[in-house]
C-alpha cells in the first residue's frame, strides 16, 4: 500500500501479546499517537490460536518463547473416519490456543471487557461443566443452586452439607469474622475444610473445583478464591466461567480493534532492528525496515527488543490433543458435547494441572471433535514428561479417542524487564494462570508508570452515542448521550 | 427489548481509500464528504431499515484504517452476515488486490457469508475499471455485485436495502446454508449459543448470593 507510516509517535508497542494489546488500546484510548507492530504475520504473539497446519508449522520452527516442541498424529488407533487428511482438510476449522484460558463470569477480564466496552468486539460461550476426579471417576461439581439439588454426585445429606459451607464462605468476610474462621489464620485451606466435618466428597468438590487449592494453600487464599468462584456464579450459565468463542486469541485482537478505533496504527510482519536514546531529546529513536521513528515511549513483548539479551527458562508445559469423542459420561456432554473444565491434582496436591475440553460449541475445532488443553507450571524442560503424571489420570479406559497430540514449553525470561535503554518497558511473559488477572495487572502497570493519572481504558462511547459533526444533536434523546455529557445536562435541569 | 427483528453485521473490506467510509456514512447519516476528525472512536454505524414490514437492525463495521497496513484483525470478520468488499473503479490497483482481499476472507470469515463486490466512486470520470470487468469478477466468485458512488448517493440505499432483504430471506428459510440462517437457528437452539457480554450486562447486574440463581438461566443471545 502507498501511504507512507508516520514518523512521530507518542508510543511504539512491539508485539499483539494480550498484554501489549491492552496497554496499546489504553494509550490510544486517552489520545496517545500509538504504533503497534509484530514481527510475526498474525496477532496475538504466544497468546494467539492457530489452524491446526499453521500450529504445525509453528511447532517445527520453535522460537525462544516456545520451546520443546513436538507433535504427533495418532492415526494407527483411528477407528473413525477422522484420518490425518481429514483433520487436514478442515485445518481452518480449528482455533488453537497456545495459552488457552476461561474466564471468571465477574473476573477482571469481563469486569475490564464491560468496563471499557471493548466486550462489544467478543463473544463467549458459557462452560457447561466444572468437574473432578472422585475414585477415579470424572464427575460434574454442582455449582449453581439447582445443580445442588439436582445432582446425582451427593447424596441429600452432602447437599445440605455443601450448601451450609459455601453460604459460610460467602459470608465470611472482614467485617463478619467470627471465632471460627480467625483460628484458622495462618493455616492452610485444607486444615479449615476438614474442621468443618465435611465428607471426602465434599472435600474434594471445595478443594479441587471451587476453592482451586492444593494441599499447602493457605486459609485466606482458599477462602479468596472460594468467594470469587461464588461471586461469579448466575451471571451467565450454569457454571462461574466463560470460554471466548473461537479461542483466546480473539482477546488480544478485540484490544487492537479499539486502539485502532481510537488513531493507533497497525503494521504486521514489521520488527524494530535498533533502539537508542535521540541525542537531541528525550525521545527514542527506533530503526525499522529502513526506517526511522521516533517516539516517547517503548513497550516490547519480551523477545522483541533488539540487543536485549534475555535468558529463558522453562514456565508452563503444554499438552494439546485432539479427540474424535469426549472426557467423561454422557451425562457431561450433552447436545455433542460440552465445553468442560477440570483440575488435576498430582504428587500429593503439590502439583496440579489445569484440562480445558473443548467442543465443536465453542467455535474451535469441527463438530463431531474435541481439543483436549493441559497446562501445568514446567518442571523440566520435558513437556510431555511433566504431563505425563495427568494425562495417565484422565486417558485411560474408557479414554477419548486422541488424533493428534502436541506439546510445547511456554517460557519466560529470567532477568525481568531489564531494558537497555531506559523509558524501554518490557511486558511480562504468560504467568500459569486460569484467568487474566496477572496480564492484565501486568498491563495496568505499565501503563500507569507511562501515564500517571490517566484512566486506564476507560468506557468507549456507543455508536449510537458519537455526535457526529454536521449532524443535530437535538435529533439525538438524551440516552444516546454519552454519560459525561448526560451528567453535565442533569447538573443545568438541576440548577434551573 | 428493542424495536426490531433482525439484526444483522456487515462488515466492509478493501483497500484504503476506496471509499468505505463514505459508503457507511451516506447510507447511515446523509453525509459527504465525512469530517475525517469524527471517525475517531467510531467503530461501526447502526441503522434500522424496514424491508418487507419488517425491522431490521444493520450493524455496518468498518476496517478502522487497520487495512492500510494489511493488518486486519481476523476478529473483524466473525459473526459477520454479510461482507461488502469495495475497490474504485477509477483506480486499478484497488481492483488488482480483490484476490488478496478474497483469500483473507475465504481464510477468516465464514464460509456462508454472504458477499457483495462493489465498484465504487462511479462519479469520476476517469473510470478505469468497465462495469462489465467486474461484474464477471463478481460471477466468478460466486458474489451480488453493484456499482455506487457514496459522492452523488447513487445505489447506496440500495446495497444496504438489499442485503438486507436478501439476510432476511435466507433467516427465514433456515436451511442452514447461510450465516443469516445458521445465527436465526443458534439462537433458537439454546446449547448452540454464544454470549455477548454487552447484551448480557444488565443481567450481570442481577443479585447473585451464594450459590446463585443457576435455575433456568438460559443464555439467548440479543444478536
Amino acid at each position: 500500500m502507498s501511504d507512507e507510516l508516520p514518523e512521530q509517535f507518542d508510543l511504539v508497542v512491539i508485539g499483539t501479546g494480550f498484554p501489549e494489546s491492552c496497554i496499546a488500546a489504553a494509550a490510544s484510548r486517552i489520545g496517545k499517537t500509538v504504533l503497534h507492530i509484530d514481527p510475526n504475520d498474525y496477532y496475538g504473539d504466544v497468546w494467539s490460536s492457530f489452524n491446526l497446519e499453521a500450529l504445525n508449522q509453528l511447532l517445527e520452527q520453535p522460537s525462544p518463547s516456545l520451546l520443546n516442541a513436538s507433535y504427533t498424529w495418532h492415526d494407527a488407533a483411528t477407528e473413525t473416519n477422522w484420518t490425518r487428511e481429514a483433520l487436514l482438510a478442515k485445518s481452518r476449522r480449528f482455533s488453537l490456543d497456545l495459552c488457552p484460558r476461561i474466564a471468571y463470569s465477574n473476573g477482571e477480564l469481563v469486569k475490564l471487557l464491560i468496563k471499557s466496552n471493548i466486550c462489544r468486539y467478543a463473544e463467549f460461550r458459557a462452560l457447561d461443566h466444572v468437574c473432578m476426579l472422585y475414585n477415579d471417576e470424572l464427575v460434574s461439581v454442582p455449582c449453581s443452586r439447582s445443580d445442588v439439588f439436582n445432582t446425582k454426585t451427593l447424596s441429600i445429606v452432602e447437599k445440605r452439607l455443601l450448601m451450609k459451607f459455601l453460604t459460610a464462605c460467602a459470608d465470611n468476610g472482614e467485617d463478619k469474622c467470627n471465632e471460627d474462621t480467625l483460628a484458622f489464620r495462618g493455616r492452610t485451606f485444607q486444615e479449615y475444610l476438614e474442621a468443618q466435618k465435611v465428607t471426602p466428597k465434599i472435600a474434594s468438590c471445595v478443594l479441587q473445583a471451587i476453592a482451586m487449592c492444593n494441599a499447602n494453600t493457605s486459609f485466606e487464599v482458599g477462602m479468596q478464591r472460594t468467594q470469587r468462584f461464588l461471586g461469579s456464579l448466575g451471571r451467565y450459565g450454569n457454571t462461574p466461567f466463560l470460554f471466548p468463542m473461537y479461542g483466546c486469541g480473539e482477546l488480544p485482537q478485540c484490544f487492537c480493534r479499539l486502539c485502532a478505533v481510537y488513531g493507533g496504527i497497525y503494521c504486521l510482519k514489521r520488527s524494530v532492528d535498533n533502539i537508542c536514546q535521540a541525542t537531541d531529546s528525550q525521545e527514542l529513536l527506533l530503526s525499522s525496515a529502513g526506517k526511522t521513528l521516533r517516539a516517547t515511549h517503548v513497550v516490547s513483548a519480551p523477545g522483541y527488543l533488539p540487543g536485549m539479551v534475555c535468558e529463558l527458562q522453562p514456565h508452563i508445559s503444554r499438552g494439546l490433543f485432539i479427540a474424535s469423542s469426549a472426557l467423561g459420561s454422557e451425562e457431561l456432554n450433552k447436545g455433542g458435547g460440552g465445553v468442560n473444565l477440570l483440575r488435576l491434582l498430582a504428587d500429593e496436591g503439590k502439583r496440579e494441572a489445569v484440562l480445558l475440553q473443548l467442543s465443536h460449541y465453542s467455535g474451535t475445532c469441527p463438530e463431531g471433535l474435541f481439543i483436549f488443553h493441559l497446562t501445568t507450571p514446567a518442571v523440566s524442560n520435558d513437556p510431555a514428561a511433566d504431563l505425563a503424571v495427568f494425562t495417565s489420570q484422565i486417558f485411560k479406559a474408557p479414554a477419548p479417542q486422541i488424533l493428534y497430540s502436541a506439546y510445547f514449553t511456554l517460557t519466560t525470561p529470567t532477568n525481568t524487564a531489564l531494558s537497555p535503554v531506559k523509558s524501554v518497558y518490557c511486558t511480562a511473559a504468560p504467568a500459569y494462570e486460569l484467568d487474566y488477572d496477572a496480564a492484565i495487572e501486568n498491563a495496568h502497570q505499565i501503563f500507569s508508570q507511562l501515564y500517571t493519572d490517566a484512566e486506564f481504558l476507560p468506557r468507549a462511547p456507543d455508536p449510537e452515542e458519537i455526535v457526529v459533526e454536521g449532524e443535530d444533536p437535538s435529533a439525538l434523546n438524551e440516552n444516546s448521550l454519552p454519560e459525561d455529557l448526560r451528567a453535565q445536562l442533569q447538573e443545568m435541569d438541576i440548577t434551573e | 427489548m428493542e424495536d426490531y427483528k433482525f439484526l444483522f453485521k456487515i462488515v466492509l473490506v478493501g483497500n484504503a481509500g476506496v471509499g468505505k467510509t463514505c459508503l457507511v456514512r451516506r447510507f447511515t447519516q446523509g453525509l459527504f464528504p465525512p469530517g475525517q476528525g469524527a471517525t475517531i472512536g467510531v467503530d461501526f454505524m447502526i441503522k434500522t431499515v424496514e424491508v418487507e414490514g419488517e425491522k431490521i437492525k444493520l450493524q455496518i463495521w468498518d476496517t478502522a484504517g487497520q487495512e492500510r497496513f494489511r493488518s486486519i484483525t481476523q476478529s473483524y470478520y466473525r459473526s459477520a452476515h454479510a461482507l461488502i468488499l469495495v475497490y474504485d473503479i477509477s483506480c486499478q490497483p484497488t481492483f488488482d488486490c480483490l484476490p488478496d482481499w478474497l483469500r483473507e476472507i475465504q481464510e477468516y470469515a465464514n464460509s456462508k457469508v454472504l458477499k457483495i463486490l462493489v465498484g465504487n466512486k462511479t462519479d469520476r470520470d476517469d473510470r478505469e475499471i468497465p462495469t462489465q470487468i467486474g461484474e464477471e469478477f463478481a460471477k466468478q466468485h460466486d458474489m451480488y455485485f453493484l456499482e455506487t458512488s457514496a459522492k452523488e448517493a447513487e445505489n447506496v440505499e440500495r446495497l444496504f436495502y438489499e442485503i438486507a432483504a436478501e439476510l432476511i430471506s435466507q433467516a427465514r428459510s433456515k436451511d442452514g446454508s447461510s450465516a443469516a440462517a445458521a445465527a436465526a437457528a443458534a439462537r433458537q437452539a439454546d446449547t448452540g449459543s454464544s454470549i455477548g457480554l454487552s447484551s448480557l450486562s444488565a443481567k450481570a447486574a442481577q443479585s447473585n448470593c451464594c450459590g446463585g440463581s443457576g435455575s433456568g438461566s438460559s443464555t439467548s443471545q440479543a444478536g
